[in-house]
Order: C-alpha cells, then structure tokens, then sequence
C-alpha cells in the first residue's frame, strides 16, 4: 500500500490538488453516512451529505476501462475519456473546462483497467451546475472528427510525458502486463500504441459511448454540502430521461492458473537505479483471503516500521524505494477487481544482483508464512490503516470515490466501513495461510529493469527495451 | 438484463420535462464559510503556539516549523538542511530509528520532516486520541536527535541514489537549472544537493546546522483538528516543548539577485522524445502587493483546463498534454513561470507560441471576463483547500514563513477580488514578459538545438549524472 510512483492516466496533470486515493480503514471512530438508490434507467446514485465546508464533490464512474478495449484498439478507454470534455449537444467544445473553473470548481477525468471517472468540486451552490454539465455529456456527446484528431494528439503527446520519457513506466505499463497476464484483455498496453490510438475512429467513439456511457451502467455520487431533497430532484430531471442501453457484456478475462513464474530482463534507457517487480496472482476480490492479504500486504510495506523498511531498506540495505498493493500498478484494496495480481515494486542499490533482491523480498514472505505475525505488530499495523482511513476520508471528493467504486462494483457503499472490519478480523493464522497458499516463490513473475548504458548520441534513439 | 432495461424505457418520469436541459441552472446565493478562530500565544522560550479547533474528523494535524531552509545551507554544503530533516528521524537519544518508527505507526499517525527554500518542517497527523503522545515523539526527534554514525552513512548512500533518480527526471533537471540561472550565486540558486556536497556531510556539520536554527524561538508549532481542552493541551506543550532553551539566531539578510537578461539553456538528454520546457522570471515575493495581480493573471494565462495557454498550446494545436503557469512566491524573491513539455518537431513552435501568450499578457488587459472566472476559480480552489487539516495547517506555516499579516486568510477573498485588469498588465510587465527571461529546456540536444536557436544564443549542458559537469562549449 505504499506508494511512491505509482501510474496513472488522466485528461490533464493536476498541479493544485495531489489526491492520494488509499483504502478504506476504520471503525466506529469514523462512519460515512450515505444513502443509494437507483433511477428507473438503472443508473445508480449515492449521496453522502456533510456540510462542514459549502463544497460539493460530483463523481461519476462508468463501469468500463482498458480491460475492456479490443484488439488493435489498444489506448481506446483513454481516448475516449479525452473526447467526453470535448463538448456534447448544449456545451462546445472547451466549455466543460469553462463552467466548472469560472465558477470556482476543479475536474479530471482517469482511466483505469476496470473502469473511468469524472469529477467536478465545486462550491455547494453550484450542484445543479454540475449535474447539467455530467447529464448533458452522458446524454449527447459530441463527436466529431476534429475533436478525435486533437485528442489523439493530447493523448499521444500524454504517453510521451508520462511514459516514452519517463525511466521505468514504459516497462510498468507495456511490458509488465504483457509479461504476466496471457489474456489480451490484462495483457495489454493501457495507454496503447501509437498505432492504435491512430487507427481509431469516429465511429468506435460513437459505438463506445452507444455500448458503455449509459445511464444503467454509471454510478453517480454526490458528496457534502446540498439539502437531499433537492439533490435528489435535480438528480431526476437531468438524468432521469437519459435511455438505458442493453447491458453491455464484460470480456472474458480468465487467465490460465499459474503453475510457474517466469522472469524477463529489460534495459531502460532513462532509467538510472535498478528495479524490480515481482507479482503473484492473488485471491478474489472480497474472500476471506483477500482481506487476509490486505493485513499480510500491510505487514510489509505499511508504515515506517513495516517489514520492508526495517528489513530491507534498515537491516539489509538494498533496497532504496519501494511500493506494493494488490492490485499494482493500477490499482489498491478498494478497486482490485479479479483477475488481479499483488505486486511489489522495487528499486535498489546497484551492488546487489537482482536475483538477491527478489530472494530478499520472497524470505520476508516465506518467514510471515512460517512464523505468522505477532499481536503487537498486528495492533500496529491496524492503527496505520485506521489513520489511513480517516485521513483519506476528510475531503468530500475522496468520500465520493470510494463511496462510488463500492457501489460499482460491489452495489454496496457500505464497505467503506465493513471492509475495515473485515480486514481486522484477519488472524495472523489467515495470513500466514494466504501467503503460503499465493505467495510463493514458485508463483512469482519478475522484471528485472536495468538502466541502459550510456549511448553515444548517433543510435540513442532506438533506446528501449 | 436486457428486457428489464428495456422496461423502463417506458416509465420516463415527469419531472424531467420540468428543466430546461439546454441552459445551466440559475445557481443560488454560496453559503458563506467561517474559518475556524485560530489561538496563538508564547512560551516563555519563545515557541509561538497556535491551535485551530475543527473536531470534524478524529485527527490532530501539527507542524512544528523553522526558519531553517534550504537557504541556510552553507554555501559549499547545499542540501544540508534537507540532510538535517532527514537525520531528524533516524535515531534520539531515548530512541532509534525503530523505536520511533514502531511508536509512531502504534499512534496511528504519520512523522514527517522536510525542507523548502525558507523553513524546514517536522510535520505530523495523528488520530486524536493519541495527540499527547505524538507531540511527545515530535519534541524527542526535533531536541534530541543524534545523527547515528551507520544512519548516516546509509543516508548518504540513499541521498546520492535517489539524486541519480532526480536527475534521471526531466521536471526535476529543468527546475534545477531554472533556479540557479535565475537565482545566479545567491541562497535560492539550490533546491537539492550535489553528489559532493552530500560526501561533505558529517554528524558536526549536521549537530551545527540543528543547534544553531532548530531553537524555539526561531519556530512555531501549529495545531489543528479535535484538540484536547485549552489548558490541557498547552500543558502538554509546555511540558513537551517548555524546557527548550532559546538561542539567538543569526540574522539572515537577503542578497540581490542577478539581473535579468535573457538566458537560454538545453540540457542534453539524449534519446529524450520530447521536450520539457520550463520559462519564465524571478517574480513577486509573498507579502508584495504585485503578489495578487501575479496570481490572477497566472490564472488567466496557464491555471488550470480554462487558463489561455491551455486552450491554444493543447486544445487548439495539440502541441502539450500539459502546459501551465507556475507562481512560487518565497520569502524574499519569487519566481514565476511556464511550463510544458512538447514532442521535438514542434518545439519552435510551441516555445514561439508560449512566449507571445506571456508578452500579450504584459502589453494588453486581460478581459473582464476572463478576470471574473478567474477571480471566481482562485476563491474556490481556496474553499476547497479547507476541507482537509492540512489546508489550514499548511496555510497557517505559510503566513508565518512569509511573514504574512495576521488577516491573510480572512482577507484572501477581497484581495483576489480586488484586483483590476491594468494591475495584472503592470505585474505581468515585470514578471511574464520575455526579452530578460529564462528559458530552460530538456531534450535531446541532437533534435532540438538547432531550432531553439533562433530564440537566442543557445547554452548546451550535459544531463547531470550526480557529479556537476562542465558545460559543453559549442
């Protein structure tokens, strides 16, 4: 659950908020209050009210990602992302941006593997703003040729920031999912190729607005300051006449069962430090074992005194900066969504091999499995993840994300606290069970990234892996 | 599925007819908003104690801030103070690194130390409950840290890996450069170490640094969330923080700044497939009454999805995925600046591009409608900041580090709000208009060199490898 690099695509870089979307922790000390339900369309909608501060946060989520993009539309779910600020049936093109700033708001937009979000923050008077900005694009976006091709250039321009020039996040992005998922639907680039992001069209736009931007595949949260009968109402007149659409069919994703790992060297031209990443496929989302690996996950990376720190970057010093999650690169406890992986990432000092590193890490594993985990360092770990939670809970948006992905994907807001029961019911018998049974060396899939040597200038081009 | 979906479709309820959906809603009156009451008072050593109550959420936020910045560095050891807030949490002497790490992590609460130009922080949040015992590990590891010989030797270690990561970074490269072109021979030139100065680090240098800025009349401690009563938390504090002796600091007088003259640098970064840009000029400091005039006009130029440079540099000609303006008031200078990154075959263009939007901005009045929506953005993303502790906490250190007067926040809002179009063109005049300014660019110089030329005489330096290199002569 530490993080220090992490990946994410977004419509823009954000340079005012740094939201830290962590997981969901505690108990009586912090209840979220909230109530959902669904409009005839089948969209569904959570209010979560507080009215501390007069700001409302607006999050809608859409029950589609990479993970679902077809072959040679790698980069797709992205794109598309991009062209739902590019204007809809009563707004053009840049007042999107236009509404919400000059009226005091922030926005974004991210895709990830299972699905895409949109926010607008506003001061509490401007709720009935922001709805009509969220309905009017989910009820008639505008596509149009121009706005595609000016997209596929923010988004190609985006992958040259984010990825082609940045050390190690072509590697996490492009390589480390081809290395160890073997479905296409894992498998593949999120950010795509350039090829693919070219070859897309006006009509895949329309065809994926028509299949997954419908009412009954959204979640639509409101959280703050607003007088619930009147959410509810403007919640009605500008969503409530948007079409359902049939039910759009989620891919098969099954992955074949692991019976070893398998390990890949790669040299990055920007990178300077060595890493590694190790990944284990991991249990489904909302069994006993994964919250028995949510505890073990928090034993090693949560904290300063978690196994990892004390261990490893103390006690060994080999290793300099690390983060793992289930779910990593993309995602955490709160939105993992089976098939997922628990995956570590890792950069360490130049005079270890990177073989010694991943055995260091897999002994922290072996030895948790071996000897469990004492009651005291469980007690710590769980005031870690209490502290987690109420932090990340303070703003109305971060309430409206976690609030909104429970409901997307379990129908049950209600986790954001009983799933910081569920994960301290855990014994350190769960935990030593769950490392035994997923987490063993036999199971792990390693990239090892290396720093490329120093090229002269004439070939640096080619670069890569 | 399917049928039921359908179904429904039928049922269209009525209220919907009853909006117009072609025109946003008339939005009613905001709901004003009260900061909370902020108490301050001394010690008699000198700590100044500040305590916001807001009991929302069962959290303490706390700050113990110095004026002990990254411009005390001695000038041949830059990166010392960072080195100090670091060595802060590596050992005391009553505990080591893990026993603090494992009492902290039993509070439930993060420890944090950090620098910026002008103060270094010892930063924490804790649940509430466990407030007393936090202020205590704050105290042990701000008094009584001893720098342990092998703690030191692994951050020296660590330091000089993560600046090869740093410098592996374009964002960080450019800033880096920016500052010290901008900044020329003066304290601000420096926002981190060198692979030699951090060989220079020792327990005495670290042992100097703390016992000469880290005294309590040279601090505050900052306090918000769900306190304790009054009496009993400053008793807490007294007993934690009471028996500090004060010290006198030595002063800290400002020198000038280099003056501004057009400066154009490319740090070479072979195989880099686009470049990041960074340009722009030493600006107003915090407390300057251009301070407000610069940031609205930031706003309207590169603030945000409706700011000028956004609209044209990204959505227009699809040059950027990011590009925006960047206003860094310090406590005695500022800088201001542009910031984007473009693939090679546009650079010209989009540098051309950026620089007349900053000139438009110096040589026209923005237009009243743009001022609106900007004054209307600063003041909610002002709002919005105030949700979380660390919104006021952080905007409290702010007015103490930059010497800020006492109503800063309350008056936030009347000064956004007053300021008019020819005070933005008189400050953009001084801080946005190019000719005297810095452009420094990260590229692959290969590609890129020959069409910056035309945008001055251009300066390649090698890509930092950790060691400072000399500048290529070309």
């Amino acid at each position: 659950m530490r993080k220090t690099a992490g990946i994410s695509i977004a419509l823009f870089a954000t340079t005012l908020f740094v939201a830290n979307l962590a997981f969901a922790a505690p108990e009586s000390d912090l209840h979220i209050p909230f109530e959902h339900y669904k409009l005839q369309n089948g969209m569904r909608v959570v209010l979560s009210r507080d009215t501390a501060v007069p700001v409302i946060a607006l999050y809608v989520i859409y029950d589609v990602g990479a993970r679902s993009e077809e072959k040679g539309r790698t980069g797709f779910a992205h794109l598309f992302e991009h062209m739902m600020f590019e204007g809809s049936a009563n707004l053009k093109k840049g007042d999107h941006f236009k509404y919400v700033q000059s009226n005091g708001g922030t926005l974004n937009g991210s895709t990830h593997p299972d699905y895409t979000d949109y926010f607008e923050t506003m001061p509490s008077n401007k709720l009935g703003l922001a709805l009509w900005l969220e309905s009017d694009r989910m009820r008639s976006l505008a596509i149009t040729p121009e706005n595609l091709k000016n997209q596929q250039e923010a988004v190609k321009q985006e992958k040259r920031l984010s990825f082609d020039n940045q050390a190690y996040n072509t590697a996490i992005i492009d390589t480390w999912p081809a290395l160890t998922y073997s479905n296409f639907q894992s498998a593949h680039s999120l950010i795509g190729s350039y090829e693919d992001l070219e070859a897309a069209s006006v009509d895949d736009v329309s065809k994926f607005f028509r299949t997954y931007y419908a009412p009954n595949n959204a979640v639509l949260v409101i959280a703050g300051d607003f007088e619930t009968a009147d959410a509810k109402k403007m919640v009605e007149q500008y969503f409530g006449n948007i079409p359902a659409q049939p039910q759009p069919k989620r891919p098969d994703m099954t992955e074949p069962v692991r019976t070893e790992g398998k390990m890949m060297t790669v040299t990055d031209q920007h990178a300077r430090v060595p890493a590694v990443v190790m990944g284990w496929p991991a249990p489904t989302r909302h069994s006993p074992e994964f919250y028995a690996l949510g505890m073990l996950d928090a034993v090693l990376t949560a904290g300063q005194s978690s196994r990892v720190q004390l261990d490893l970057v103390k006690g060994k010093q080999s290793i300099l900066q690390f983060e793992a999650n289930p779910g990593w690169p993309f995602a955490s406890l709160n939105d993992y969504k089976d098939p997922a992986e628990y995956a570590a990432f890792a950069l360490y000092k130049p005079n270890f091999k990177p073989q010694q590193i991943v055995d260091q890490i897999q002994e922290e594993i072996d030895r948790i499995a071996k000897e469990g985990v004492d009651q005291a360092e469980l007690e710590r770990v769980k005031a870690v993840l209490r502290f987690q939670k109420v932090t990340n809970l303070q703003s109305s948006l971060e309430r409206a994300k976690v609030l909104g992905l429970f409901e997307l994907m379990d129908g049950k807001p209600e986790m954001v606290d009983q799933d910081f029961t569920n994960l301290f019911a855990v014994t350190s018998a769960q935990i030593q069970a769950v490392a035994k049974k997923y987490l063993t060396a036999a199971r792990h899939d390693v990239l090892v990234i290396l720093p490329a040597p120093p090229k002269p200038p004439a070939e640096a081009k080619e670069g890569g892996k | 599925m399917r049928v039921w979906t359908m179904l429904m479709l039928a049922a269209l309820p009525i209220a919907a007819q009853t909006v117009d959906l072609t025109k946003p809603p008339v939005s009613k009156d905001p709901r004003p908003y009260k900061l909370p009451p902020v108490f301050e008072t001394k010690l008699p050593n000198g700590l100044t104690v500040m305590l916001a109550e807001d009991s929302r959420f069962p959290l303490v936020t706390a700050r113990l801030v110095f004026l002990a910045g990254n411009k005390r560095d001695p000038k041949e050891v830059p990166g010392l103070a960072a080195s100090v807030a670091a060595m802060l949490m590596q050992g005391t002497s009553d505990r080591t690194y893990q026993q603090i790490a494992e009492d902290l992590d039993g509070l439930g609460g993060t420890l944090t130390t950090g620098t910026g130009a002008d103060s270094l922080t010892v930063e924490s949040s804790v649940l509430a409950e466990n407030a007393g015992k936090m202020l205590a590990l704050m105290a042990d590891v701000s008094r009584n840290a001893v720098f342990p010989t092998n703690e030191l030797t692994l951050h020296k270690q660590n330091r000089k890996q993560t600046l090869m990561v740093q410098h592996s970074q374009p964002a960080y490269l450019a800033n880096e450069e920016y500052r010290r072109v901008l900044f020329g021979d003066t304290p601000y030139a420096h926002i981190g170490p060198t692979a030699e100065s951090i060989d220079k680090i020792d327990q005495k240098a670290l042992e100097t640094f703390r016992d000469t800025y880290l005294v309590p009349n040279n601090a505050w401690l900052i306090l918000v969330g769900k306190l304790p009563a009054r009496d009993e938390i400053l008793r807490t504090v007294t007993t934690q923080f009471g028996k500090w002796d004060q010290k006198k600091v030595p002063a800290y007088l400002a020198p000038k700044p280099p003056a501004p003259k057009r400066e154009l640098v490319l740090i070479d970064r072979p195989g880099s497939v686009q470049a990041d840009m960074r340009m722009g000029r030493l600006a107003a400091t915090f407390n300057d009454p251009d301070y407000f005039p610069e940031t609205v006009g930031g706003i309207i130029e590169g603030g945000g999805p409706n700011s000028r440079l956004f609209l044209d540099i990204r959505e227009k000609r699809g040059f950027a995925y990011d590009v925006h303006t960047e206003v860094a008031p310090l406590a005695d200078g500022g800088t201001f600046s542009a910031v984007t990154q473009v693939r090679n075959e546009v650079v010209a263009d989009a540098l051309q591009g950026i620089l007349e939007h900053l000139d438009r901005m110096a040589n026209q009045p923005v237009e009243r409608q743009e001022l609106t929506d900007a004054k209307s953005y600063a003041n909610g993303v002002f709002l919005l900041g105030m949700e979380p502790q660390r919104g006021l906490a952080d905007k409290l250190v702010q007015i103490k580090v930059m010497n800020l007067p006492k109503n800063y926040l309350e008056t936030y809002t009347t000064k956004i709000n007053s300021v008019e179009p020819d005070q933005i063109e008189a400050a953009a005049k001084k801080y946005m208009a190019t000719g005297n300014d810095t452009i420094v660019v990260v590229g692959d110089a290969a590609a890129i060199e020959k069409p910056l030329e035309k945008f001055g005489t251009v300066r390649v330096v090698k890509q930092e490898t950790g060691k400072q290199e000399a500048a290529r002569p070309q």
